[in-house]
């Protein structure tokens, strides 16, 4: 009976999804394509508990980086949180066109 | 558990718990061609509160099994009054928000704007929390030209 309730514990957890997608936005797609960049930014918790967003800004910084002199538009911003046991991963994932002016 | 232990145990757990929420995140485009940029904060807050919670706290709490029992079943009708969707706890102000627009353009005197980030957040501590949306950006520092 133990050994089942385990290998059907083990199937449920193999089933089961861990990725949340939270929030997903796009702002206006130029017409020049040429240059993709793209940044992640994380934070990892126990349980849920955080303490700050900060990691919201590196992305931007990071972002800004890799486009100093240029215009970075056709933002597209996806915020998503993965859970592994008892840990938690809230990540924002971007991706945007570098276009020099 | 002795009723003592499971309270201090319950109210540290909500202290811990002071935890920091992301709701929504959106990030604008950025123009860095035009100039120098100078960034810029807009935070707006309201009170929430989440009353099935309080109640719930208060059963957990409650030295008599009866008040116990009673504030149980005041936080189970608080909870099905309030089932659906919603995005943090409830406030008591639904407009808020909608001074951001003019604080945003107050930021920049130069009035030109960019990488306008929309974030949605919460501070929560047991069952009150801030309801906080922050506006971060930059303004251009245009250069001039002669």
């Amino acid at each position: 009976m133990l050994k089942n309730t385990i290998l059907f514990s083990l199937l449920a957890l193999s089933l089961t999804g861990c990725v949340g997608l939270n929030t997903v936005s796009m702002t206006q797609v130029p017409a020049q394509r040429d240059n993709v960049i793209t940044t992640t930014s994380s934070s990892w918790n126990f349980i849920g508990i955080n303490f700050s967003n900060a990691f919201v800004d590196d992305a931007i910084d990071k972002l800004k980086g890799q486009c100093p002199t240029g215009k970075i538009e056709g933002v597209y911003t996806k915020h998503q949180t993965t859970g592994y046991v008892l840990m938690f991963k809230r990540e924002v994932i971007v991706s945007a066109y570098c276009n020099e002016v | 558990m002795p009723i003592k232990l499971k309270s201090i145990l319950g109210l540290s757990f909500l202290l811990v718990g002071g935890c920091s929420q992301l709701h929504h995140v959106h990030i604008g485009d950025i123009d860095q061609s035009q100039g120098t940029l100078t960034p810029f904060t807009i935070k707006v807050n309201e009170f929430g509160f989440d009353a099935a919670k309080a109640a719930q706290i208060g059963a957990e709490v409650a030295k008599s099994s009866s008040t116990s029992e009673d504030l149980e079943l005041v936080a189970f009708i608080l909870t099905i009054s309030n089932f659906g969707p919603k995005t943090g706890n409830p406030v008591y102000n639904d407009a808020y928000a909608d001074e951001v627009l003019s604080e945003v353009i107050k930021a920049c005197p130069s009035k030109k704007l960019t990488g306008l980030t929309s974030v949605r957040e919460a501070t929560n501590v047991g069952p009150v929390s801030g309801e906080v949306v922050r506006i971060n950006g930059y303004c251009i520092n245009t250069t001039q030209t002669n």
